[in-house]
């Protein structure tokens, strides 16, 4: 496809955003697999995130892949947004039957997730990054911006669930978009989106609601 | 039975319009929806009043000219039915019933009910034909078609062009239209040889003439009279990813 034809029309943006979208969605199986080591012990979550310094130079072109993908993705949901948002009357009424709430609040529910993204960055991606501390678990779960703080585990906590919500709708409107339904693949694609839009995003709620509020490592 | 009528009263395009309420009596439950309309327009003409304009023709479901909202919904309530067919035996004695030209930016409306809706046949024009020879009535039929895609291109070209879709969409998106048209071609041996500039020119028409892009709701297919699918808009996306590799 032609990256003019991509950028301009309706359907070649649509296309950007479910790709990158469905990139993202993947990335969020890796992620989580890292992030069960928390449950392991101190030291297998400090050795997996010591392993993973040792490959440096390949996590930062992987960060700016996913980094890439966050921007396409947003610019290509907010364009279309916006011209949505032309295309329709501001008076007179819309069928709002027969369409799930997920699918009409896609755009709300990913900019909440943008502005988590931010935080996430600005605070577990920074310290792991640039204050080098001495154990990483003790920051996910201190007091300062992990879940020891109790603002953080329910502010992660509404930003997954909004995530996975997202993703209801996203992850078979991505399907949709690439042209699955009515081909063989489309008993596959159904079949393993709840594991992206519910059984992964539980897996991520699982860590803020065990170490914020049942089993606290750092106390508030 | 008796209804109430609130209606969009709008003189031409630069008016702001307004809704009017009217109220019926005696109204027999077995007349179609579109008769109620027409002794409404008969005493309003009467009453030396402007009668409220609505398209309609055949009034048989097959030619797609009418077309307005009913209580918020393209068509009305009754599910895979033209306002044309639908009957007063929908509604219950003394209900409200709201009236509303299809909203979309690119349907403007022309008076009351009736809105312009060419734009779908500058996205017709741009693609939506067979210029090949194709040879006369016995060169089809004896030309080879797998059933399950004759069949696929008959219910795609069902659509009648209403442009119910458009009014459903929370984007005023021509998807549905769009995708029902450039499937009914691409379906059939006739229609592949120019299939690439067709889906690209259609797209890039329905693009310029301002309509939303899909978002995947599903808004259209559940609001369609002819029950369009949404495989039809999953078949646009791939004819269109393909036509761009
Ligand atoms: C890591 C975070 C995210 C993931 C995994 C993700 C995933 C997805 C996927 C798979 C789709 C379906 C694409 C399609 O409809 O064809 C989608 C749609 C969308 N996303 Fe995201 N997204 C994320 C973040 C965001 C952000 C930050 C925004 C901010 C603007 C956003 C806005 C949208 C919008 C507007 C749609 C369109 C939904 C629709 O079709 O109505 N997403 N997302
Ligand atoms: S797809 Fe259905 S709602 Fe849209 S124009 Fe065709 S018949 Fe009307
Ligand atoms: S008047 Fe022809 S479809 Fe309703």
């Amino acid at each position: 496809m032609s990256i003019f034809r991509i950028l301009t029309s309706s359907i070649g943006k649509k296309v950007l955003m479910a790709i990158t979208g469905l990139l993202l969605s993947f990335f969020m199986v890796f992620h989580l697999f890292g992030n069960l080591f928390l449950f392991v012990s101190e030291q297998a979550f400090n050795s997996y995130v010591e392993k993973l310094n040792y490959f440096k130079p390949l996590v930062r072109v992987a960060e700016f892949f996913l980094l890439l993908f966050v921007f396409s993705h947003a610019y290509t949901g907010i364009s279309l947004w916006w011209s949505n948002r032309k295309a329709k009357q501001k008076s007179g009424s819309y069928s709002k039957t027969n369409t799930s709430q997920a699918a009409r609040t896609a755009s709300i529910t990913g900019s909440f997730v943008f502005i988590f993204l931010i935080t996430h960055w600005a605070t577990f991606w920074y310290k792991f990054n640039f204050e080098h501390p001495e154990s990483y678990y003790q920051v996910v779960l201190g007091n300062e911006v992990g879940f020891g703080n109790p603002f953080f585990s329910v502010f992660y906590i509404v930003a997954i669930a909004l995530l996975g919500y997202h993703l209801k709708h996203g992850f078979l409107s991505a399907g949709q978009t690439l042209g699955i339904k009515g081909t063989k693949y489309e008993k596959i694609y159904v079949g393993v989106s709840s594991l992206f839009w519910l059984w992964i995003p539980l897996g991520f709620i699982s860590i803020p609601l065990w170490f914020g509020f049942i089993k606290q490592v750092v106390s508030p | 039975m008796n209804i109430n009528l609130k209606i969009w009263r709008q003189k031409d395009k630069k008016d702001k319009g307004r809704f009017k309420a009217y109220k019926l009596q005696n109204i027999d439950p077995n007349i179609s929806f579109l008769e109620m309309l027409d002794i409404l327009n008969n005493r309003l003409i009467k009453e030396k009043l402007e009668p409220v304009a609505f398209d309609h023709d055949c009034r048989e479901g097959i030619c797609g000219s009418c077309g307005f909202m009913i209580n918020g919904q393209p068509h009305g309530p009754q599910k895979a039915t033209t306002v044309c067919q639908l009957h007063m035996r929908s509604f219950n004695d003394e209900d409200e019933i709201l009236l509303e030209p299809f909203r979309a930016n690119s349907f403007k409306v022309v008076k009351d009910l009736s809105v312009d809706r060419t734009a779908f046949d500058r996205i017709i024009s741009s693609g939506g034909f067979v210029s090949v020879d194709t040879g006369k009535a016995e060169e089809a039929n004896s030309t080879v078609i797998e059933k399950s895609n004759a069949d696929e291109a008959f219910l795609s070209a069902a659509c009648i062009g209403c442009g119910a879709c458009v009014a459903a969409c929370k984007n005023s998106s021509a998807m549905l239209f769009t995708a029902a048209k450039v499937s009914q071609f691409t379906l059939l041996p006739q229609g592949e040889p120019e299939q690439k500039e067709r889906v690209q020119s259609m797209v890039a028409t329905m693009d310029e003439e301002g309509f939303g892009a899909c978002t995947n709701t599903g808004a259209c297919s559940a609001e369609c009279p002819k029950e369009i699918s949404q495989e039809n808009i999953a078949r646009l996306n791939r004819e269109f990813i393909k036509s761009q590799l």
